[in-house]
């Protein structure tokens, strides 16, 4: 007898979320399933909560050759979703090339609606190869602030970008303001990390990665981040220039920073964090969003830094509440 | 996969016609001496021609102001107190290759895809200076294009010649729209160099190598400019093997790339050319 029951559609490592404004105000899951090896858990939401939270999991905290994750998320009109993580997503060796680790995540995100996906950065082991692609489709006024960072694997074991490959890449595309109008790609972040990559032209990844520990790229877009994004780009263009020489003496440089203004005196400090653990980024305006991009020396030093910056400015915090910060804590 | 296939065979049509072209060439010779065979013109572009075009776009007096840029090297040197040239040249031929030369190579296999090229190749180089260094010199090789290349080709490249023509249509319909939404083309180096090398009738792999040996040239001429090396060194390096080896495996490398998968292969790069506007004094523009 067949069944009477539809067949499963969903597979290994399929998980799907599905936000929507709650009649009472706030925003509230209306969907939220998963299979092995993909966990998602939400807190059951409190009154205060400003976004509807849910953890990305993986069992045992990581992902083995092969594994693959597929989650497709849909945040609904005027709702907003914090994503995030609890610890690195580790990513284990892998026995060849041809045996890929993914994570697949596929966004749409309706008019008003906002998310934010701050999570823990990816910790590829030795010997893995692993491949993620996010998908963001955004309608015209909504917000997206993703946060996308991978680590050079576990320094206790020496490695140091010991991988076989690591993939990323994050689309961003819009509907615009017209329902007729085609779907435009508005940005294409890509990075590819791998030991066949750098060995043609006789170096090792390790060498092409200038002591960088710690590598990131925040994409920020819409009205939610439009003041973030513009805190970001103030700062870049606020960074001493390099190779300019301060002519004052110590004295000088120590009286003036105690009369400078609170925000001041705080720049000041975070630029001098920077110079001594290795902190490299940049920002730039691309096409209606805002792209940070970011090195550091150790990850410490690089979660410490964009977890300043956002807390600093508070905008993500004050819309999404303070959990959507909790991965990038300093 | 069927694009895969039809990449081998666009390789297989490209090295079938240049082996009719060499024994066409063979012919024509004989037919010098051989009086009995009437002399035929060689069918456009003829050989000689696209030899021709290939000197043109390769020439580093072609006036798309590559000097004015140094692609990062001027700020990798403001950030490693020890730079040395030789430790920045295969990162940046590394990052140019695998950001840039899949949209080369396609657009020379499809000149039609042009607007859509320059469009994704503007959604993909997500840093302000690396993107004014590339729409600089691509508008600047679409007014040699239109000013000066456009009169000498011939009727059978007409078609493809037209794709050209709309896209500045296009550019300059662009250009005059106010709004905040991207332009649809911005006009970017790299696909209009492989379109204009298809239509002057270079090969895939002519393209491809052309369009690398010219990034050096311009870093290798900014060294010299920074006073990193002299002339004399510039030359034994532009000759040496070390050189001609890193160009042939980072064109085989990216031979298959599609460009959707093109990306920074070199993430530094990104940081360093980006960083380009907090030197406190340049002499480039990148």
């Amino acid at each position: 007898m067949t069944s009477p029951f539809p067949k499963s559609t969903s597979r290994p490592g399929d998980g799907r979320i599905v936000v929507r404004l709650l009649p009472a105000g706030g925003s509230g899951l209306e969907t939220i399933s998963y299979q092995y090896p993909l966990k998602l858990i939400s807190p059951s939401p409190t009154v205060a909560q400003k976004s509807a939270l849910v953890f990305l999991l993986s069992y045992g905290g990581g992902l083995v050759g092969g594994d693959g994750v597929n989650l497709t998320i849909r945040v609904h009109k005027g709702s907003s979703l914090s994503l995030v993580t609890q610890g690195h997503t580790k990513i284990f060796k892998s026995p060849s090339l041809e045996i890929v680790t993914s994570q697949k995540l596929q966004v749409q995100i309706d008019e008003d609606a906002a998310l934010c996906l701050l999570p823990d950065p990816v910790q590829p082991f030795e010997d893995s190869v692993y491949e993620q692609v996010q998908v963001f489709n955004l309608a015209n006024r909504a917000s997206l602030c993703l946060l996308d960072w991978v680590t050079q694997g576990r320094i206790a074991r020496g490695e140091n970008w010991s991988f076989r490959s690591w993939k990323g890449r994050n689309e961003v595309w819009t509907q615009g303001s017209d329902p007729a109008q085609k779907e435009r790609l508005l940005i294409r972040d890509n990075i590819i990390l791998s030991h066949g990559g750098s060995q043609p032209i006789g170096l090792s990844l390790k060498d092409t990665m200038n002591k960088v520990s710690i590598l990131g790229t925040l994409i920020l877009r819409g009205p939610v981040m439009a003041p973030i994004g513009d805190f970001f780009m103030r700062e870049f263009a606020a960074l001493p220039r390099i190779g300019s020489r301060d002519f004052r003496s110590k004295e000088d440089q120590e009286r003036d920073s105690k009369e400078m203004p609170e925000f001041e005196q705080w720049r000041s400090r975070r630029i001098d964090m920077e110079r001594q653990q290795g902190v490299l980024w940049s920002a730039a305006q691309v096409r209606g969003c805002v792209i940070v991009k970011f090195g550091a020396a150790s990850v410490e030093a690089g979660r410490s830094w964009i977890g300043t910056m956002l807390a600093r400015e508070g905008s993500i915090a004050a819309y999404f509440g303070h959990s959507a910060l909790m991965c990038v804590e300093p | 996969m069927t694009a895969q296939n039809e990449i081998q065979i666009q390789d297989e049509i490209a090295q079938l016609e240049s082996r009719l072209q060499e024994a066409k060439a063979r012919l024509s010779a004989l037919g010098a001496s051989n009086p009995a065979i009437p002399f035929r013109p060689a069918p456009s572009p003829s050989p000689s021609s696209s030899t021709h075009f290939l000197l043109l776009l390769s020439d580093s007096a072609l006036p798309i102001g590559s000097f004015a840029f140094s692609s990062g090297l001027e700020s990798f040197a403001a950030h490693n107190a020890r730079a040395s040239f030789g430790a920045f040249l295969p990162l940046s031929l590394s990052s140019y290759a695998s950001t840039t030369l899949p949209f080369v190579l396609a657009a020379h296999r499809q000149p039609a895809d042009l607007a859509s090229l320059d469009d994704q190749l503007d959604a993909a180089v997500i840093c302000t200076v690396g993107r004014r260094a590339s729409v600089a010199q691509g508008r600047a090789l679409l007014s040699i294009w239109e000013r000066s290349f456009k009169t000498t080709i011939l009727p059978s490249s007409a078609t493809d010649a037209l794709v050209l023509k709309d896209f500045s249509t296009l550019l300059r319909r662009e250009s005059t729209k106010a709004g905040g939404e991207a332009p649809l083309v911005s006009a970017h180096l790299g696909p209009l160099f492989g379109a204009i090398c298809a239509i002057v009738g270079l090969t895939l792999r002519q393209t491809a190598y052309v369009f690398m040996l010219s990034h050096v040239k311009a870093l290798i001429s900014a060294a010299v400019r920074a006073n990193m090396f002299g002339p004399y060194q510039a030359q034994k390096l532009l000759a040496s093997e070390n050189v001609q080896d890193l160009i042939n495996v980072v064109v085989e490398r990216e031979w298959h790339t599609s460009v959707e998968e093109a990306g920074q292969s070199v993430p530094v790069m990104d940081l360093w050319v980006g960083r380009h506007e907090l030197l406190y004094s340049r002499i480039f523009n990148s």
